[in-house]
């Protein structure tokens, strides 16, 4: 069958920001779904943004509540949130309550009383909040099954997108007939992490469409429900090929080591323990970007924006200018119980919105602390997407990582993530001469034929500089306790490129 | 704690309103039978008879203790207001509100309680929205109509 002839499902968009993406791009219209979960798993809130977000004076929608709690009270809350609009009732929304009809007649009453008002109001859009009210009621199995099979071939006939409402737990998923019947089932579940509450939402099914398949984030806010995709919503973007241009740090005597600098789109770990410099390196590549016409995104956990604007400053790197300009964001994300996605989600929505091309995380510590204990244990895979779905649109990122000094290892991260990063740039202490000195090393540089030189630095009131040339008269500087070796007549730079058998 | 007169103005209002309407109709009908209806049908349909129910019962019990003559009147369990006996005589909003309620004015006082609970559980937006519902020739939007004093 051709393109052509095959029937267009037209996707509502959901009104609940971020889930578009997660399913497919919109919900199929005339579909019969299922929204299921835990009491307080945010059902409600989810589907009156649905409602709020397609019902229109000609296309209404119908919103039966069957309700355990007092309609009035949910009318009460749900005004809360930004997104309930009063002037659309009752001409685009009606709020039908079908409680005294559950409780004194059958399903086949409902069913009646529902068929009655969709007749009556053609709605676009149709809500049963929540069905499982009336599934308590003593009634075989079968009513059941017929009500919602009668219900779900009835409104689809009357070309209405429908959802009903239920509180299920995790066990009644399986063998449960009535998930058979809907087109579209989303599970909202919440759990409690130590001391933090996670609520994750998965389609675990919908038909005709391409979902993004998994668990995903979601939080509940006064602007209701906010879903953070797995993909971060860039399964759709093209990932842009890796670019030849270097990026300057700042440093000059640093981009001669990165072979010219950091290769655009590449990932950078800065790795160092307190006090070696880490941010103010990314404070200097961020505002080299700047000077560059290249936008950027600071995205700091541990400091206020302002106090890591004034340390700018006291480097002589004005970083106010900037970000009056509208080409650079210092987000702050220190708030806890983050998850990954929802940080990743702001980081995303501020280089979005000023077109940066680097990104500075300092710290991956405090990034991790910021999160939410359940979170943690994912903390790995998560900065995979992260970085991963950030370079693939051509942003540059340097982390900064704080590892603990060790005087008989030489430890990248304390994340294993090593691996994740094109480019590894250590920084640490060592012991010279009865002085606590510094030094650094790239350690790794994917695609570029770094400097293996160990170089001295300081940090000046015009940020890190590096001092003379490689420490050649000391052995065994990365254990933090070297020794000296007069070796001065040897100081001779080497080859910077590692001779291959068979080239010249 | 009473209503506030904005709400009594609405309350006014309304059976004003119905008042007229009510004229009409052979035998005439209470304009406190009629708002106090419309309201719980409105309500009813949008929130279902037992909400209706509670807030009708809480706004008596309050309006009880302003109008003694209230004393009769009961809500069914479908809501609907029963042994009601009414004055209907004074609707005029250009009364003096100081003054001791009068003959008549358990309505006013049983419609402003109610509508006052409809105002402190679903906002003034949402309650609007059901009067402008329950009366669709009426006026609801603007602030100072809504309260009375019609512009």
């Amino acid at each position: 069958m051709s393109t052509q002839d095959k029937v267009k499902i037209n996707k509502l968009l959901t009104g609940v920001p971020g889930l578009d993406e997660i399913v497919g791009g919109g919900l199929p219209e005339f579909s019969f779904n299922i929204i299921a979960g835990a009491p307080g798993s945010g059902k409600t809130t989810l589907a009156h943004q649905f409602v709020f977000a397609n019902a229109t004076r000609e296309h209404p929608a119908l919103y039966f509540t069957v309700l355990g709690e007092s309609a009035i009270k949910m009318l009460r809350y749900q005004q809360q949130y930004t997104f309930f609009d009063p002037a659309k009732l009752p001409d685009s929304i009606r709020f039908i309550n079908l409680s005294q009809v559950v409780l004194e007649k059958d399903l086949g009453a409902v069913l009646e009383e529902i068929t009655k008002e969709v007749e009556k109001s053609n709605p676009a859009v149709v809500v049963v909040d929540s069905f499982r009210t009336m599934v308590r009621k003593p009634q075989s199995d079968m009513d059941l099954q017929s009500f919602i099979q009668r219900l779900a071939l009835f409104l689809a006939s009357w070309q209405a997108t429908t959802f009903l409402i239920g509180e299920y737990a995790e066990e009644e998923l399986r063998d449960n007939p009535i998930f058979t019947v809907a087109d579209g089932l989303f599970w909202l579940r919440q759990t409690a992490e130590r001391n933090s509450i996670v609520r994750k939402l998965q389609i675990i099914k919908l038909r005709g469409q391409d979902s993004v398949p998994g668990l995903h984030t979601f939080r509940i806010t006064d602007a209701g429900v906010q879903a953070f995709s797995r993909t971060f919503g860039l399964t759709a973007r093209k990932r842009n090929p890796p670019g030849n241009r270097r990026l300057s740090f700042g440093v000059p005597e640093l981009d001669k080591m990165l072979d010219g600098g950091v290769r655009e789109g590449d990932s950078v770990l800065v790795a160092g323990s307190s006090g070696t410099g880490k941010s103010v390196l990314a404070t200097q590549f961020i505002a080299e970007g700047i000077r560059h016409g290249e936008p950027g995104i600071v995205a700091v956990f541990e400091e206020r924006p302002e106090a890591y604007a004034e340390r700018a400053t006291s480097l002589g790197l004005d970083l106010e200018t900037p970000q009056k300009d509208g080409k650079l964001t210092i987000l702050y994300l220190r708030p806890l119980d983050l998850s990954v996605d929802e940080t990743m989600q702001s980081i995303l929505d501020a280089v979005e919105k000023i077109g940066a091309k680097r990104l500075v995380i300092d710290s991956l510590a405090g990034f991790e602390m910021a999160l939410s204990p359940g979170f943690r244990a994912d903390f790995r895979e998560s900065l995979y997407r992260m970085i991963f779905a950030l370079t693939g649109i051509g942003v540059t990122i340097l982390s900064t990582v704080e590892v603990d000094e060790s005087f008989t290892e030489f430890p990248f991260s304390t994340y294993s993530i090593s691996f994740l990063c094109d480019d590894i740039l250590r920084l640490r202490y060592v012991s010279i001469d009865g002085q606590l000195r510094k030094i650094m090393v790239v350690i790794k540089m994917r695609g570029g034929n770094h400097a293996k030189d160990i170089r001295e630095y300081e940090i000046t009131s015009k940020g890190v500089v590096i001092l003379g040339k490689r420490l050649a008269e000391y052995q065994g500087l990365i254990s933090g306790i070297p020794v000296y070796a007069d070796r001065k007549d040897s100081t001779e730079e080497p080859s910077p490129r590692p001779r291959i058998k068979g080239t010249t | 704690m009473t209503t506030p007169p904005k709400t009594r103005d609405l309350a006014h209002r309304l059976l004003a309103y119905e008042a007229v309407a009510g004229k009409t109709s052979e035998p005439p009908e209470s304009p406190t039978l009629l708002v106090y209806e419309k309201l719980r049908q409105s309500l009813s349909a949008v929130a279902g008879v037992t909400s209706f129910y509670s807030l009708a019962c809480r706004a008596l019990v309050l309006a009880k203790s302003e109008a003694s003559s209230l004393g009769a009147a009961q809500i069914a369990a479908d809501g609907s207001l029963r042994d009601f006996v009414g004055f209907e005589a004074q609707t005029d909003m250009d009364r003096d509100r100081t003054s001791e309620y009068r003959a008549g004015e358990q309505g006013v006082i049983l419609i402003a309680r109610l509508l006052g609970l409809l105002f402190l559980f679903l906002g003034e937006a949402l309650t609007l929205s059901l009067l402008r519902n329950a009366w669709p020739g009426e006026a609801f939007d603007d602030r100072n109509s809504v309260h009375g004093s019609k512009a």
